[in-house]
């Protein structure tokens, strides 16, 4: 009974395991750095690319600065740069924001891996990013440097 | 009559032998992990040590790497099991350390290799077979341990443990 009862707790938690290529972004609420709520649905129409961080992964920090050089290339009005930190210590990721210089929308949801955000999206290692078009689909998951760039470029 | 003696002495011999045996265990275990990418960044190897149902809770300690991993009363696991889960996540063990209780290092597959007295009622030690250290320290304990026939026989049925406390 009880193996039954784990195999049924694993299936609905494949189930619900990461978003696919076509799906809608999930609904989310997050603070941020001056801790004012932020509605996903504020990005509306906007091309989205939500990358998923903390501040003790090294190779989430080596991505930040690539961001940060990406942000200043982009068209404000249409893409929005998304970071989720999963810190669980919000002084952390604040100092780790100011020493990457990050100016594109930082986020917080200070769970771990347990966040609702990263179990939304499926989240099971950093950093993860997914790219929504301007219509909400997500349209690739973790997809490299020149992919993002191609992309936002149309 | 004497039947029911005989199994009168059986009864609490099984009873001995039995809770030695469940005394016999692994209170924590702290694993730190290693691999080509960062074992912080990835939730597997945490997934697979919360998998096992005698686990009752997982810590990370960020700054040093570690997983902490506490478990429940009467469990009879042994080190082998998070050798397993880790390797399954995709890393490997850089280094092992056990808190048990005492008794447990008088038990069959665990092979004392230093001289060190362990506590009295809890004990803690490392693990230093192959495959919970690293590769290089492997080497270095090969030497040191040249002398104690099962270790260089790399068996996976025993553990050689340094005690610590």
């Amino acid at each position: 009974m009880k193996k039954i009862i784990i195999l049924l707790t694993l299936f609905t938690f494949t189930i619900q395991a990461q978003i696919k290529v076509g799906d809608t972004i999930p609904a989310f609420t997050l603070l941020d750095t001056n801790d004012n709520k932020v509605y996903s649905d504020t990005f509306k129409q906007k091309i989205i690319l939500v990358d998923f961080w903390a501040s003790w992964c090294a190779p989430c920090r080596v991505g930040n600065k690539k961001l940060v050089t990406l942000f200043e290339t982009i068209d404000k009005n249409k893409i929005e740069i998304i970071g989720i930190s999963l810190d669980t210590d919000k002084s952390k990721w604040i100092k780790a924001i100011e020493k990457d210089k990050i100016k594109f929308t930082q986020l917080i949801d200070p769970k771990g891996f347990d966040a609702k955000t990263a179990i939304q999206f499926g989240v099971e290692a950093l950093p993860s990013k997914f790219l929504f078009n301007d219509k909400g689909i997500l349209i690739a998951i973790n997809p490299t440097d020149e992919e993002i760039i191609n992309y936002f470029k149309k | 009559m004497k039947n029911i003696t005989k199994l009168k002495t059986v009864v609490s011999l099984l009873l001995i032998l039995g809770s030695s045996y469940t005394n016999a265990q692994i209170t924590k275990a702290e694993i730190r992990a290693t691999g080509l990418t960062c074992s912080m960044c990835s939730n597997a190897i945490n997934k697979q040590l919360k998998s096992l149902t005698e686990v009752l809770n997982v810590e990370t300690d960020l700054n040093t790497n570690t997983f902490t991993v506490t478990l429940k009363e009467n469990n009879e696991l042994n080190p082998k099991i998070f050798k397993d889960k880790v390797e399954k996540a995709g890393f490997f063990i850089g280094s092992l350390m056990i808190t048990a209780k005492s008794e447990i290092i008088s038990k069959n597959p665990y092979v004392v290799v230093n001289n060190k007295k362990s506590g009295v009622t809890e004990t803690q030690f490392q693990v230093v077979d192959k495959g919970y250290v690293t590769d290089k320290e492997f080497k270095k304990l090969s030497k040191t341990y040249k002398d104690i026939s099962t270790y260089v026989l790399n068996s996976e049925d025993d553990f050689h443990i340094k005690i610590l406390n």
